[in-house]
């Protein structure tokens, strides 16, 4: 096991189009580390870096103490002891599972009694005991995958790189997996990687989860510390789906630009200038009550949609022109319906300049 | 209630309630324009395909000349045939197989433009490469001269048994390259990429990951370019009779013309029979081999391109020499011989001449020869493309049992030596009244090249799902409707482009059209090939220049008005 370390990495394409931007990273020996943000955000760019299929335009890449990359030269993906997982499982059609798992350790040159036990091993670890000599087109999706998981594992590798490896599988057998893959990632203790765009899955599965946006690194943060303190508007907006609205504040409190939400001082955590700044506000910290007769118009919206959540539902409102996420607990109004809206407390970010 | 609400609800809608009250009974059989059409396709196919191959069957079976084909001059053909077929595709899938790796997964510079220059034998008939190639290398060509001034005797020639392989090699690799190419188009790049994070250099993950991949595509191409090779006509006759190479093709030819065998159609028939079932033989060889086909997952990254690194410069050097001799300098010969009044002529600007060019060009041979090629290309690329759109159509775009056998029986002929198919219409020919007339060939021509239009129209519709239709039959079409107004409409473009191939394809065709050769009805490649053998090599050339020209720009043109 290693860690990774990524110091102010920058991969600009041929095209000009900018990949990454001066990544800072840091990942310790046997950390589950998740990457995560939209499409196009460049986690997958990000991963592909560290297992060598691109090479940074600028930084150092190292694995353990070794730099893998500089900018200048970059040691090949074969060189660098990794193991990957694709979505597309990548198991290979020609050969059975045995020939397929054991291959790393056939480049390694390990001997071939080794290798058949070590084969058995791993195949027992992934709930595949047995399959050694099965023709890959006869098992099914998650079985694969989990070939493809032994493959990755079998040689030991100092980092496990997951691109998306859960993505391609149905929701039951995913939620299966993503158990399994903890399981037995922290019961050997290995260094991951795991790039999702699944915001539940990197923040069920990761010690830390790193935010990426536009090539850059939003946030690097526990999952508890992600959802309750995100570092930015996009950030909030990004993982826990909040309200970001634009206003200015002062000693009284939030007053949002052309729209009647008004928040007193004491509902603001975060930033505290005053001045024209941006809250976010989380959906659990919505309130929404039936419309009340005597309730003015200010603070009445539409429901434009209610959907039922095992541990509350979420409700989208339009209020005054603006849409605004709600997670609530007791109330599931009918789509259409007039609700009365407020807000408990928001988090405020300084206006971007 | 409104319109959408009754709709869900199941609820009588006005204005329909007459199929409302009547509980809807599943018919089994619909006797409608799909039925129709399919009935006429199947009529075309019997007519084009079952009943010549099916008369050279039962010819040979009922003639009994199978002692004939045991004579040595017949056994001897038949393993030139046989020989130089097997080698020349193993060497055709060697160069195009390598090429198509070369261009596809690695950073070879100008990779693109070789890759035009890689597939431009497809382009120009064999007989004419032939031709071109006895500029190159032939008894009189500068090479052989020189030689020949400097130690007395030529360095060697192309004519013989080696050089019909060599050129069957040069005019099918583009072929295999085609297949192979997207044969590794279709492996996902995750794959190469999973062997790297294990350990295997760029080289290794290709070689151990991706290559075997392509066996199946490897196998195919090779039994495709084998049986198409076992019977072509111009390569054997131009480059092998000089050196008394016979082979199939030629030796029927000899018979048909020169009647020196007793009954000569029958034993010809004999020989086709014999060459249909090698033909048959090879594909249930090539369906068996394939049937284990690897499911392949689509990949949304790239391939990465292999790097040459320092070895760079010369494997592009080697690439682009290699590519440019087999392709650029055979139409460079034929230039050279098209402008030189005879052989031998030293290449000098004063010794230049249009001579050539403008006799070819006026011979009555050449008016008569332009004016039947080009009338039964257009019907032949006519009659193809509406058959062909009909049934590759039909096949992709209906739910039927028989759609399978349909688009088999179609596609057959591409599988069938061209003589097969020229001997089959020659024994039908008296029977259906058409003996020694053009329309003969025009029979052939449709027999042979409806395979491509078919499998133009079935390619790019087969991708699109059937929900299209399912789409227009909700909004209320018929079964037929549905199939002119969307699986139709979709097709032509890609059937206009198939006529557009099956035209240029038969404007320059040689084998069917010396075999069924009449009266009045000799073609463009009869034409250059009577030159040819009639010694006017240099008009020969300047011809067969002409065409090759044209055919370049037609294809050139088709392919930038379908973009």
């Amino acid at each position: 096991m290693a860690s990774v370390s990524l110091e102010s990495v920058s991969l600009r394409y041929p095209s000009g189009a900018m990949g990454l931007a001066d990544i800072d990273l840091e990942v310790g020996d046997g950390e589950f580390v998740a990457l995560l943000g939209p499409s196009g955000s460049g986690k997958t760019t990000l991963l592909r870096t560290v297992a060598g299929f691109l090479a940074p335009t600028a930084g150092v890449v190292r694995i353990g103490p070794e730099v893998v990359a500089d900018g200048k030269t970059v040691a090949p993906p074969e060189s660098r002891g990794l193991g990957m997982v694709f979505q597309q499982h990548a198991v290979w059609p020609h050969w059975n599972v045995g020939r397929n798992v054991e291959y790393p350790l056939r480049r390694a040159g390990v001997p071939r009694a080794e290798r058949s036990a070590r084969v058995a091993e791993v195949l027992d670890l992934v709930g595949l005991d047995g399959y050694a000599r099965r023709d890959p087109a006869t098992l099914s999706g998650g079985q694969r995958q989990r070939v493809a998981l032994a493959r990755a594992i079998v040689g030991e590798p100092r980092v496990l790189l997951l691109d998306e490896a859960l993505s391609a599988l149905d929701e039951p057998l995913r939620d299966r997996l993503r158990i399994e893959l903890q399981a037995l990632t922290r019961r050997m203790g290995l260094t991951v990687l795991h790039v999702t765009h699944d915001r539940d899955e990197a923040l069920a599965l990761a010690d830390r989860v790193v935010v990426l946006d536009g090539g850059r690194i939003q946030q690097v943060a526990t999952p508890a510390e992600l959802v309750e303190r995100p570092a930015t508007a996009l950030v909030a907006r990004f993982v826990s789906d909040a309200t970001r609205v634009v206003g200015s504040r002062d000693a009284s409190g939030f007053a949002a630009d052309g729209h009647p939400l008004r928040l007193p001082a004491s509902g603001l955590r975060g930033a505290r200038e005053h001045g024209a700044c941006e809250i976010a506000i989380l959906p659990g910290d919505v309130e929404i009550a039936p419309t009340r007769a005597e309730s003015g118009s200010a603070a009445t919206a539409t429901v434009v949609s209610s959907l039922f959540g095992r541990d509350g539902n979420d409700v989208l409102l339009d209020w005054a022109g603006m849409t605004v996420r709600c997670h609530s607990r007791t109330q599931r109004p009918a789509v259409g319906a007039r609700v009365d809206v407020a807000v408990r407390r928001a988090v405020a970010y300084a206006a971007e300049r | 209630m409104s319109t959408i609400q009754r709709a869900l609800t199941g609820a009588a809608v006005p204005g329909r309630t007459r199929e409302g009250a009547r509980p809807i009974r599943p018919r089994r059989v619909r006797f409608d324009g799909v039925s129709l059409t399919r009935a006429l396709l199947w009529a075309a196919c019997l007519a084009l395909v079952l009943v010549p191959l099916g008369t050279i069957l039962t010819l040979a079976a009922g003639g009994n000349h199978l002692a004939t084909l045991l004579q040595g001059d017949v056994v001897e053909a038949a393993i030139n045939s046989l020989v130089s077929a097997t080698l020349s595709a193993a060497g055709a899938v060697i160069v195009g197989g390598g090429l198509a790796v070369l261009l596809d997964r690695t950073d070879l510079p100008g990779r693109r433009v070789l890759r035009l220059f890689a597939l431009s034998p497809l382009l120009v008939p064999p007989f004419v490469g032939a031709i071109a190639w006895i500029g190159i290398a032939g008894p009189t060509s500068p090479v052989n001269l020189w030689w020949r001034d400097m130690f007395g005797a030529p360095l060697g020639t192309i004519y013989g048994g080696h050089g019909v392989v060599f050129l069957l090699v040069v005019h099918s690799y583009p072929i295999a390259m085609l297949v192979v190419s997207a044969a590794l188009r279709r492996v996902p790049a995750d794959l190469e990429h999973a062997a790297r994070i294990g350990g295997a250099s760029a080289v290794r993950a290709l070689g151990t990951v991706t290559v075997p991949l392509l066996r199946p595509a490897l196998i195919s191409s090779f039994t495709l370019i084998a049986v198409s090779n076992l019977a072509d006509f111009g390569i054997p006759s131009i480059i092998g009779l000089p050196e008394r190479y016979v082979t199939l093709s030629t030796l029927v030819y000899r018979y048909i013309q020169s009647g020196t065998v007793d009954r000569p159609l029958e034993v010809v028939a004999t020989i086709g029979a014999v060459l249909l079932v090698i033909a048959l033989v090879a594909l249930v060889l090539d369906l068996l081999a394939s049937r284990r086909r690897w499911e392949l997952d689509s990949s949304a990254s790239t391939p990465q391109r292999l790097p040459l690194g320092r070895s760079r410069p010369l494997v592009a050097v080697l690439a682009w020499g290699f590519v440019l001799t087999l392709t650029l300098l055979p139409l460079l010969a034929l230039l050279s011989q098209s402008l030189l009044p005879a052989p031998g002529v030293p290449l000098a600007v004063e010794n230049l001449t249009l001579d050539n060019v403008v006799r070819a060009v006026t011979a009555k041979g050449t008016a008569t020869g332009a004016t039947t090629s080009v009338m039964l290309a257009v019907l032949a690329g006519l009659v193809c493309g509406v058959v062909g759109l009909g049934i590759g159509t039909l096949v992709t775009r209906t739910r039927a049992r028989d759609n399978g056998l349909l688009r088999a029986v179609a596609i057959l002929p591409q599988a069938v030596p061209g003589l097969v198919i020229a001997v089959a219409w020659l024994v039908l020919a008296p029977r259906i009244g058409l003996f020694n007339t053009p329309w003969l060939i025009l029979c052939a021509y449709i027999t042979s090249f409806v395979a491509l239009v078919v499998q133009a129209v079935a390619a790019p519709l087969s991708a699109t799902p059937l929900t299209v239709e399912e789409a227009a039959r909700a909004s209320g079409a018929s079964r037929f409707r549905a199939l002119l107004d969307v699986s139709l409409r979709m097709a032509v473009p890609a059937a206009l482009s198939g006529t557009v191939l099956v035209a240029l394809t038969a404007v320059r065709e040689l084998t069917l059209s010396v075999l069924l050769l009449s009266p009045g009805a000799q073609t463009l490649g009869v034409t250059i090939f009577n030159l040819q053998q009639a010694g006017a090599y240099n008009a020969a050339s300047a011809l067969s220049l002409l065409i090759t020209l044209i055919g370049l720009a037609g294809l050139g043109l088709a392919a930038r008005s379908s973009r």
